[in-house]
């Protein structure tokens, strides 16, 4: 299904641990839309970390994420299960 | 054995830095976030890899001590215990949270290329030489408030053999990670490119403090270096001043390194001694490590897009800390990898410090840098 909405976040080169705080920050700004299904975060970073923070915690909020790599970072993509 | 005792040093700091850069890239080992989550997410994930750290160096440093391949007990420029360690702690918690990662941690995330972390850096080389103008003062102070005079150890305190208590209490913490292990909680699922798991990484990085201690006579140290090198800076312009400064020239290290009979010796100045032969390599090590990974995984990208809030926080976290290792004296990794394990009084009132500390830079970092 098509995204109604998505939300970038670029965090490359912030400093730890911006990653998670700021990806949290919407997820619970925007959690009722992305559960809905037509909103999604896309998360920029080359935080290592981030790939393992960011999902065990949208996991546990009871969100789904995909990581993928992009040249010299990550990309994660979290959204609901709606 | 070594007619240079040098040689050994230096090419063992260097080798040791340079795993353990490679290590802690791979793994994302940071030690500011085993302390800094456990407030800000409630996460102690990380927590638990660095119990484990020291439950291994504490094996692994005893069983060195017991079988004679480690001669010095406890390790070079440790003293009595004083006020000033639980100070230095907490003022380190506070700017290593700030910072965005510890002394070490800065050291490998600015070889990947955090241009933030390279600003860190800088931070801890002002702050470590600024301690330079206040040293007797401070230490002054910290000969007044020591707490029990000439013991080091909590063994030698109580006066005990060391494995009297070493042993149950590496005991009770290996029992304790054998129970998170076989409950899934030592680890968790990761995506980032050859990821190394962190409880192997502790493993490591515990074999390569103890490969530190046997082969230099102590395990991993960094900060006196930064004052070292930021007093080298300032002597080019200001050489009357540093020469001046009562800090530049003590010479608080002043021992014989294993596999040799000669005494050397070292101290903050800006000289070439026995300071700056251990951690001068060891240094360039982990930047090196950490680079090498980041360019074998096609990951190094210099980072200068920063909100000016985090660059201004990576700058003030990087001048307290450097601060603070010198206040306590010495960083977390000294404290944490080396001191704790061999229950160092020290160090444990340095973490009594460093815990309180992160709490208080955890606050700070959520309503002043990253909102």
């Amino acid at each position: 299904m098509p995204m109604a909405q998505t939300i970038d976040l670029d965090i490359r080169g912030q400093i730890c641990p911006s990653c998670l705080l700021l990806t949290l920050k919407e997820l619970n700004r925007h959690a009722a839309a992305i559960r809905g299904g037509g909103t999604e975060i896309v998360v920029t970073t080359d935080d290592r970390q981030a790939t393992a923070t960011i999902p065990s915690t949208a996991d546990r909020m009871g969100f789904r994420t995909e990581v993928s790599r992009l040249d010299g970072g990550y990309r994660i993509r979290i959204f609901g299960t709606g | 054995m070594f007619e240079q005792p040098y040689l050994l040093i230096v090419v063992s700091s260097l080798a040791i830095g340079l795993v353990a850069g490679f290590v802690m890239h791979r793994s994302d080992f940071c030690v500011t976030a085993s302390f800094r989550d456990m407030f800000l997410f409630r996460d102690f994930f990380l927590m638990r890899q660095m119990v484990l750290l020291i439950a291994v160096s504490m094996v692994l440093f005893e069983f060195g001590r017991l079988v004679g391949i480690i001669t010095i007990h406890p390790f070079p420029l440790l003293g009595a215990p004083t006020l000033v360690n639980a100070i230095g702690g907490f003022v380190f918690g506070i700017g290593m949270v700030l910072a965005g990662g510890c002394v070490c941690g800065s050291l490998f995330k600015f070889g990947a290329g955090s241009a933030a972390s390279l600003l860190a850096v800088g931070g801890m080389i002002a702050g470590s030489t600024f301690y330079a103008e206040i040293h007797p003062q401070w230490a002054a102070f910290a000969k007044a408030t020591v707490l029990v005079d000439k013991r080091v150890t909590l063994a030698q305190w109580l006066e005990l053999p060391p494995t009297i208590l070493l042993l149950p209490l590496a005991t009770a913490l290996g029992f304790w990670l054998w129970r998170e292990f076989r409950a899934g909680r030592m680890v968790r699922p990761a995506f980032a490119a050859s990821h190394l798991a962190p409880w192997r990484a502790a493993v490591v990085l515990a074999l390569l403090g103890f490969a530190s201690y046997v082969l230099v006579g102590m395990p991993l140290g960094i900060t006196t270096t930064y004052s070292k090198l930021g007093l080298a800076i300032e002597s080019l312009f200001a050489p009357e001043h540093v020469g001046s400064l009562a800090y530049a020239s003590t010479m608080p290290l002043n021992y014989t390194p294993p596999f040799t009979d000669r005494t050397i010796s070292g101290g903050p100045g800006p000289q070439l001694d026995a300071i700056a032969a251990l951690q001068y390599p060891l240094i360039l090590g982990i930047v090196g490590g950490a680079l090498f990974s980041a360019l074998h995984l096609g990951e190094f990208r210099l980072q200068w897009r920063l909100p000016p809030r985090q660059f201004a926080s990576a700058l003030a976290g990087g001048i307290l800390l450097g601060l603070a290792a010198r206040m306590a004296p010495a960083c977390n990794v000294w404290h944490l990898w080396g001191g704790v394990p061999i229950l160092a009084m020290q160090s444990l009132l340095f973490v009594a410090g460093l815990v309180p500390g992160t709490w208080v830079g955890a606050r700070l970092l959520t309503r002043f840098v990253v909102r």
